[in-house]
């Protein structure tokens, strides 16, 4: 790998006497899918939230294009875009007027502003739903505007926490491909999921997480070999057993 | 891009929705139009009102009696011959609420010296305050009654000026507020005070109460709808999503508050009216007892830092709370902060409470702005001064709290469960 984007070494978050990650270390690069996946409770999450800036972590490095989490938060979030799991959107605008708020609010001039607007509105592909009122989406639908939003600024690293979770299996699909295609585009992505089809279709790389540990790193095929595994499952199954 | 314009469009046209808008242009219609149904019925017990009479006596004396009454405000209805059944009867059926009679050999017994009976009747129609002015104007209608028989009597008896005997001593009454005085009644220039400043009490809880509740909201609605996080990740300060979301409340507050004072003048000047005489007005401005623009700067400084302390105390409190209804649980206890203030200068002298029980109202930083207003009036500006000063010291010390809250990953990981169970988050 080249210049990694993001480089994780040691990290570790406690709250109070509970440590939800326990020394956790990955890298991930200029382009690449890298997945952490890992049951509930596996430190996912908590990890995620490291990087996009809301928790600060409690040992460790964390760092992205060379800043760090900790004592230079507000430049990194020039540089990612963080989409969580089951986040909302503000019910009373329109998904148009959302991404215009959001857009502004990464873009510097107006022309930035609207081009991240158009390409929202081309990735999330509502059409004249847009002018509605987003309390009147289905969950998929917002599902769609979240992530649109997420990567219409065109981030250096997308942050997405379980991406389709609880979307119908077409929703699913749809969003998984938008994701891959972005990627192709030169997109980082560091997301999670204990989806582990989801995973197997959409990563690079991933990243097998259980009880705040970091059990292995690898391609899916990669991984398949070393554990004489048929599927992820049963990778992940191998691996944390080991 | 004006990162603060659109996060304070975004926290305006979050918070200023049909919600927020309706119960508030209800409210002030139905002030508005309770106003002007009291303002009708005020007018309407300002005219004169009907009097049945009947004057079985016929002399001088009971012409002296129905005089005093119409000088009164009462017209008068007079059935000489009818019996006091059938003289209520006459008042019903004109709707009048009060019957006189006045007994044969009425002017004999005043003239004989001994104190005589007059019959009166009130027919009770309602029990509102209306209602009961009708039964007060005839009992004023009475005393002037009284008050004419006894100027006659002493004028027939004496060759002195009935006046003169009535009220031997004159006073001439002056208020002294300060160093300044003016001639005028002490009950009337209190009077006139206290309309022109009872609603600013309850404008000033009103607007503390509203834009805390408001603020607190807002966070907590942030966290239930799962916004909360997505904001905190944009590339904007921290301190401008406080700013706006203090700025937002701060401004939609100020809106609803005056349209709010608009009602509630409408209401209380509709209930008073229009009261005072100019001389009252004149003496109270000789006495200092009008704020001019610059103490109504003070005072509003005084609101304004009272407003931000309760914008910074509801920001923290709603940084704990998981959800709006849980936000407003935490809010509510700071209205008891305000409340107590708010009822012990509205009807207690705050100097004269132990030195203890003063300290500690002067403690409670939202006690100042309701003091402000008498002591700028009797010119207690070192007061006015210590407590702005006293307000800004926790309004700083509250911002600063607020500020490390939203700039660290606590406002992530704070929450008051209120005894469910704590949903896991890793």
């Amino acid at each position: 790998m080249s210049q990694p984007l993001v480089h994780i070494q040691n990290l570790e978050k406690s709250y109070g006497a509970f440590q939800a990650v326990k020394g956790i270390s990955f890298e991930v690069g200029v382009g690449e899918i890298f997945a952490l996946i890992g049951p509930n409770g596996a430190g996912k999450s908590t990890t995620l939230r490291m990087l996009a800036t809301l928790l600060t972590p409690s040992a460790g490095v964390a760092e992205i294009a060379g800043l760090s989490v900790t004592t230079e938060a507000e430049k990194i979030r020039y540089l990612i875009s963080y989409l969580p799991e089951e986040a909302g959107a503000y019910k009373n605008l329109t998904g148009r007027a959302y991404l215009y708020f959001m857009a502004g609010l990464y873009a510097e001039k107006t022309e930035d502003r609207d081009r991240f607007v158009m390409r929202g509105e081309r990735i999330c592909a509502l059409g004249d739903r847009l002018n509605d009122k987003i309390s009147t989406y289905s969950k998929g639908m917002t599902r769609k505007l979240l992530l649109a939003r997420t990567v219409m600024s065109e981030p250096k690293l997308c942050i997405l926490d379980e991406p389709t979770s609880g979307l119908d299996v077409v929703n699913a699909m749809e969003i998984r491909q938008t994701i891959r295609n972005l990627a192709n585009e030169g997109m980082s992505v560091l997301l999670s999921s204990h989806n582990m089809l989801e995973i197997e279709f959409l990563s690079d790389r991933v990243g097998l997480i259980s009880d705040g540990v970091l059990h292995d790193i690898g391609t899916a095929q990669a991984l398949k070999e070393k554990y004489h595994a048929e599927n992820l499952e049963q990778v992940f199954i191998a691996a944390t057993k080991s | 891009m004006n990162k603060f314009r659109i996060l304070l469009g975004k926290e305006l046209r979050e918070l200023i929705t049909p919600q927020i808008i309706l119960p508030l242009v209800i409210t002030v219609i139905v002030f508005l139009g309770l106003g002007k149904v009291i303002g009708s019925q005020v007018q309407k017990t300002q005219k004169a009102h009907e009097l049945v009479i009947v004057d079985k006596d016929n002399t001088a004396a009971s012409t002296i009696i129905k005089d005093a009454l119409a000088a009164s405000g009462f017209t008068l209805s007079e059935h000489d011959s009818f019996s006091s059944d059938e003289a209520i009867a006459a008042a019903k059926a004109d709707k009048a609420s009060s019957v006189v009679i006045i007994p044969a050999g009425f002017s004999h017994g005043l003239i004989a010296g001994s104190p005589q009976n007059i019959a009166t009747y009130s027919i009770v129609q309602n029990f509102s305050i209306f209602g009961a002015q009708d039964y007060s104007r005839l009992k004023a209608g009475i005393a002037a009654v009284n008050e004419a028989i006894s100027t006659q009597l002493i004028s027939n008896h004496t060759g002195t000026d009935p006046a003169f005997l009535k009220n031997p001593v004159h006073t001439a009454e002056t208020v002294v507020v300060g160093d300044k005085q003016a001639s005028a009644a002490a009950e009337a220039i209190l009077g006139f005070i206290s309309s022109q400043t009872t609603f600013i009490p309850i404008i000033l809880f009103f607007v503390i109460t509203f834009a805390a509740q408001m603020i607190a909201t807002t966070i907590a609605s942030e966290k239930e709808n799962k916004t909360l996080e997505t904001l905190l990740s944009l590339p904007v300060k921290r301190q401008y999503i406080v700013a706006t979301k203090m700025l937002a409340a701060g401004i939609v507050a100020a809106g609803a508050s005056i349209l709010y004072l608009i009602g509630m003048r409408s209401y209380i000047s509709n209930l008073t009216g229009s009261g005072s005489s100019s001389g009252v007005h004149d003496a109270a401005v000789s006495l200092g007892l009008i704020l001019h623009s610059s103490q109504y700067v003070l005072l509003g400084l005084s609101l304004f830092l009272a407003i931000l302390i309760a914008l910074a105390i509801a920001l923290i409190l709603g940084a704990f709370a998981e959800d709006v209804r849980g936000a407003q649980g935490l809010v509510a206890p700071m209205t008891v902060l305000i409340l107590v203030p708010y009822l012990l200068t509205f009807f207690v002298d705050t100097q004269s409470l132990t030195p203890l029980a003063r300290y500690a109202i002067l403690a409670i930083p939202f006690s100042h702005p309701f003091l402000a207003g008498s002591n700028l009036m009797l010119g207690n500006y070192a007061q006015v001064w210590f407590g702005i000063g006293y307000q800004l010291l926790w309004f700083l010390a509250l911002l600063w709290v607020a500020t490390r809250i939203f700039t660290t990953d606590r406002i992530v990981t704070l929450k008051l469960s209120f005894g469910k169970k704590r949903k896991s988050s890793v």
